[in-house]
């Protein structure tokens, strides 16, 4: 069983859409960012251990950006619904300087439930950066 | 609990005389009261065990108490069994029925309750079939239902707070691969950095949360695999797990999780 074989056979939307969510950077937005998240997962019929695991991956990612975010910035979600996958980027303004880094449990927890992760920090204006987490998830073991 | 404790010994009689009584007999009021009172430690003891799981205590106790009125009304000695091997299953049951009514954190019409325990009793099967966890679409195709009814049932799920009471009480841990499987998570937990950090946080939960995190995150087992190694279903997995992650993340340090 090859991926190639079962492409045809999902259910999932055909090319890619998009949703994005932007949000104050604060941890009582992260509940609304999450539900995101596993309902386009269960629309896009992934499989209930995926649609869990990118749920609590989203989570984390977003908790871990609100950590470092600037006082006032913003946390904005990009869900991007590829077939057979999802792929999330979260980013937020934080000081220049600001890292994620990765030898914590936090990114073990995201390592484990998302199939690819990834920071990406991106210096911009007036000693502020941008800090952003990538990480996509593929819908569960494929379908024959 | 035997039916010979002696804290419980002298009611044994009146059972037998209870329930020898024909229905009208003027008597049994008087006799009912007095075995409800004398077991009803038996019934706190039952609702204390599923206190702190979103409902208050009195109102278990009372549920619990009508399980047990229930127990002493329909046991009937001459079968043989004892009155705590009939007892406590039906108070428990009693117990169980309170949860699924009133275990949701908000008002979840009853068509999307039933399609969430439609879709609960299914999944393990499936799960079995297929060597994997299910996808909403094979779930509908096995329940003979449209995709949308599951997605709704699904997102119902979300706003469950509580356990099926037989998940509580079915899983107290313990199988001797689980004990292996966590022996193994626990040696690849040496091999990380944070793990000063982590233990002392790990060891704060409940023996069943820690177990669901290690063999997650240590040693990469998916929920399906959890849930069947553990004996509880895929979405009691999936709320330990989240509501544990959110409690680590309270708990770690900053300085340890994000750096």
């Amino acid at each position: 069983m090859s991926d190639k074989d079962s492409a045809g056979s999902a259910t999932t939307v055909g090319g890619s859409s998009i949703v994005e969510v932007r949000t104050t950077a604060r941890a009582s937005f992260i509940p609304t960012i999450r539900a995101v998240a596993s309902d386009l997962a269960a629309r896009a019929d992934f499989d209930l251990d995926a649609i869990s695991d990118l749920r609590m991956a989203v989570d984390e990612a977003c908790a871990t950006l609100v950590d470092v975010a600037a006082p006032g910035s913003h946390l904005r979600c990009t869900f991007q619904v590829l077939p057979e996958r999802i792929q999330v980027h979260a980013e937020v303004e934080a000081t220049a300087g600001t890292t994620v880094s990765t030898d914590t449990f936090g990114w073990r927890v995201l390592q484990t439930l998302a199939d690819e992760v990834a920071v990406q920090h991106l210096p911009g204006a007036d000693g502020h950066a941008t800090v952003g987490i990538v990480l996509d998830k593929r819908a569960g073991v494929p379908t024959r | 609990m035997t039916g010979t404790d002696p804290e419980y010994g002298h009611l044994v009689p009146l059972l037998e005389e209870y329930s020898a009584l024909p229905a009208d007999d003027p008597r049994r009021e008087a006799l009912r009261d007095q075995l409800v009172t004398g077991y009803l430690p038996i019934a706190q003891h039952i609702a204390r065990r599923f206190a702190h799981r979103g409902e208050p205590l009195d109102d278990l106790v009372q549920v619990a108490t009508v399980g047990l009125i229930n127990a002493v009304d329909r046991f009937s000695p001459e079968k043989g069994s004892d009155f705590f091997s009939f007892a406590v299953p039906t108070i428990s049951g009693e117990v169980r029925r309170h949860f699924r009514d009133q275990g949701w954190s908000m008002r979840v019409p009853r068509r999307l309750k039933d399609m969430h325990v439609s879709i609960n009793g299914v999944v393990s099967e499936l799960s079995q079939r297929l060597g994997r966890a299910p996808r909403p679409s094979e779930i509908a195709e096995q329940l003979g239902v449209p995709v949308a009814d599951v997605l709704e049932g699904l997102e119902a799920a979300e706003a469950y707070r509580s356990s099926s009471l037989d998940e509580m009480l079915s899983s107290e841990q313990g199988s001797a691969t689980v004990g292996e499987l966590v022996g193994a998570a626990d040696a690849e937990l040496d091999r990380v950095d944070y793990r000063q950090a982590l233990r002392p946080v790990l060891a704060e939960l409940a023996p069943r949360e820690r177990t669901i995190v290690m063999l997650r995150f240590f040693g990469n087992m998916t929920q399906t695999q959890i849930a069947d190694q553990v004996g509880i279903s895929q979405m009691h997995v999936s709320r330990l797990l989240a509501q544990t992650l959110d409690r680590l993340r309270n708990r770690l340090d900053p300085e340890t999780r994000t750096g």
